[in-house]
């Protein structure tokens, strides 16, 4: 149980960044997710925490102990890896008593506190199997079992998931999302999958070329990303980007055009709108273009229109039918548009 | 369907079948014949009238009432104190395995860890420290050992044959480290372990076959070696191998000879019970980092 607070922190690399000014205060019982493109400093970040990398500059402070000079062991954490980083010659259930033995935890405590962990993760038919002789997602829960079984501070875990096919993936997914609600241990999650990190998040944090991006619950990341990168990084499809100028309020791009839109900044601007808040219309939208493709999604069709350099594309309802090259129209309501600064990428409304 | 295809033509059966039998018999044989010989007289088995003498054994049975005499083992083991050789070349070898093998692993071990540039430098160092010819070493080495009036002792012949043995085994097991996946330290580190523990609770149970294979190299090297026992032992301190080459060298006296084939074979047979109990371990070891997990 512990708040953990990240104080300006820095990796550098000779003159590589890694992590640049890294400023956070995770709460107790907090589910953070660290979500970015692979090589953003995500799980430079993790592995900083975890004592596995050294700090270049900064404060990693753990309740009330600042334990930048401390060794893994000493900080009182447990981590999830990747690719699961299990004891080869040992059973699942020796793997999982591996921690409280070398913690030097008195032995007749070993059997209920190792049980208790099986029965978390629901091994209780593998005990005394060896890593080797289980599937992927067995592994990954024994993984799972072995950082519960001491109840640590915080949990660190590197990507756990993707090494998974994509069903399992979902229900380990639930499994981790309750298994941290009932132990109410402070976890920190690092992933490059933004729906992993809607579902499972508190808070998200979005980091991209080593820099903080946004944080924010997933509903705020989503409604209302703080600049370009994050638009098109979260949801499936990433937001409609469409550069374009703005003048009292009108925006005009090519094949597209909005009136109504905030009446404050201008000139060179990127709009933003999502997918699924746009609507297909018979005539008078403010997209007016030669349709692109259609693709047939099984709930929705997808729409897609060339409009200067971008793609963008709009769900309808999966009976619309069309030929490619027609002129297709859609309504962009001002209410739904978001407007980003062209050359920074930085929001300029103020939602 | 597998009969199909296992069906081969009778003549490349046989041809095969003959070509393995030959080889077995070539590679063999040396062995066989100087195994056989040992038991025999050197009037038999250095026969001038008729090579098949050192197969029946006319003089043994002559000298001895038998075909079979131990007449060269009780010449070399008691008479001429080998059991002292047998004694010096356990004690050699046990400290040279026991210290490259120490030194191997944590050195192998740093060094397929260490993030620095200058682990490539060291390896490409130790390779040529490796290429050298043993001899140079041990030249190197006389001047100084006989001023500090250290020659012909046990330890200073171990230390030697340390060094020379190191770089390889440092290289072995530096790649044997590499084949272990980093994730294992660090599970084990956040786990509560020190470095060291990481090392000693993690790493090492997974690298038993790496560590058996190249103890068995650094066995072989020790046990074997001629050029630097050969220079740095006194007679008393001699390992078997120099002290089965003094038996060869004084021919005078009949009979003596003999002592050294049947000290060959006493050096022999301990090489093939070891390889025999660790096959399993040397082929998985040999193999382990070939092919990744």
């Amino acid at each position: 149980m512990a708040r953990l607070q990240l104080k300006n922190v820095n990796k550098r690399w000779g003159s590589f960044v890694g992590v640049d000014n890294f400023d956070l205060d995770i709460a107790d019982q907090e589910f953070l997710v660290l979500l970015g493109p692979s090589g953003c400093g995500k799980s430079t970040t993790m592995r900083m925490i975890a004592g596995l990398e050294d700090v270049t500059e900064g404060e990693i402070w753990l309740g009330d102990r600042m334990v930048n000079n401390l060794e893994p062991k000493d900080r009182d954490i447990s981590m999830v890896f990747q690719s699961y980083g299990l004891y080869p010659n040992l059973s699942v259930y020796e793997n999982i008593r591996f921690p409280l033995r070398v913690r030097k935890v008195p032995k007749e405590k070993h059997r209920d506190m190792v049980m208790k962990a099986i029965e978390m993760v629901e091994l209780q038919d593998f005990m005394d199997r060896r890593p080797a002789e289980l599937s992927g997602g067995q592994r990954q829960r024994v993984a799972l079992g072995r950082a519960i079984v001491r109840k640590p501070t915080v949990f660190l875990m590197d990507e756990p998931l993707s090494n998974l096919d994509a069903k399992l993936r979902v229900s380990t997914r639930a499994q981790i999302k309750n298994l941290q609600s009932k132990l109410k241990t402070t976890t920190v999650y690092v992933t490059h999958d933004q729906i992993e990190a809607m579902t499972l998040a508190d808070r998200v944090v979005v980091m991209n070329a080593g820099k903080i991006q946004q944080v924010g619950t997933p509903t705020e990341i989503y409604d209302t990303p703080a600049n370009t990168f994050v638009a098109s990084f979260i949801g499936s499809p990433a937001m409609n980007l469409v550069e374009g100028k703005l003048e009292k309020g009108v925006f005009q791009g090519d094949g597209i055009h909005v009136e109504g839109l905030p009446a404050g900044p201008s000139g060179n601007v990127t709009l933003g709108f999502r997918a699924e808040d746009a609507e297909i219309v018979e005539d008078q939208g403010q997209i007016a273009a030669p349709m692109y493709s259609i693709e047939l999604l099984g709930e929705a069709s997808m729409i897609t229109w060339r409009l200067g350099g971008a793609l963008v594309s709009i769900k309808t309802n999966k009976e619309y039918r069309a030929e490619i090259g027609d002129i297709v129209h859609a309504r962009i309501p001002a209410s739904i548009c978001h407007l980003f600064d062209t050359a920074s990428g930085e929001r300029i409304d103020d939602r | 369907m597998s009969s199909l295809a296992k069906r081969k033509p009778p003549s490349l059966v046989m041809l095969s079948t003959v070509f393995v039998l030959f080889w077995l018999v070539v590679a063999a044989f040396p062995f066989l014949w100087t195994m056989w010989g040992s038991f025999k007289v050197e009037g038999d088995f250095f026969s001038r009238a008729d090579w098949m003498n050192a197969i029946t054994g006319p003089v043994t049975q002559r000298q001895h009432g038998s075909a079979f005499t131990l007449a060269g083992y009780e010449g070399a083991w008691i008479q001429q104190e080998f059991w002292r050789s047998v004694v010096n070349t356990a004690i050699v070898t046990l400290f040279v395995v026991i210290i490259s093998l120490t030194l191997g692993t944590l050195g192998g071990y740093a060094l397929a860890r260490s993030g620095f540039k200058y682990t490539f430098w060291l390896l490409m160092a130790a390779l040529v420290f490796r290429a050298m010819p043993h001899v140079t070493l041990v030249s190197g080495y006389l001047l100084p050992f006989f001023q500090l009036n250290i020659w012909g002792f046990l330890p200073t012949t171990i230390i030697v044959l340390v060094a020379i043995n190191q770089p390889f085994t440092l290289w072995m097991l530096h790649s044997f480290f590499l084949s272990i996946p980093k994730d294992l330290d660090e599970a084990a580190m956040v786990d509560g372990c020190t470095r060291f523990q990481a090392f000693r609770l993690a790493i090492i149970p997974v690298m038993w076959p790496g560590v058996i294979t190249t103890g068995l190299f650094s066995f072989l090297l020790a046990y074997n070696d001629f050029t630097v026992t050969s220079m740095l032992l006194t007679q008393e301190n001699a390992t078997m191998i120099p002290k089965i080459n003094s038996f060869l060298g004084s021919t005078q006296e009949e009979g003596k000879v003999m002592y050294a084939v049947a000290a060959v074979v006493s050096a022999i047979v301990p090489l093939f019970a070891l390889i025999l109990f660790f096959q399993r371990q040397i082929v998985s070891g040999l193999t382990a980092g070939a092919v990744k997990g």
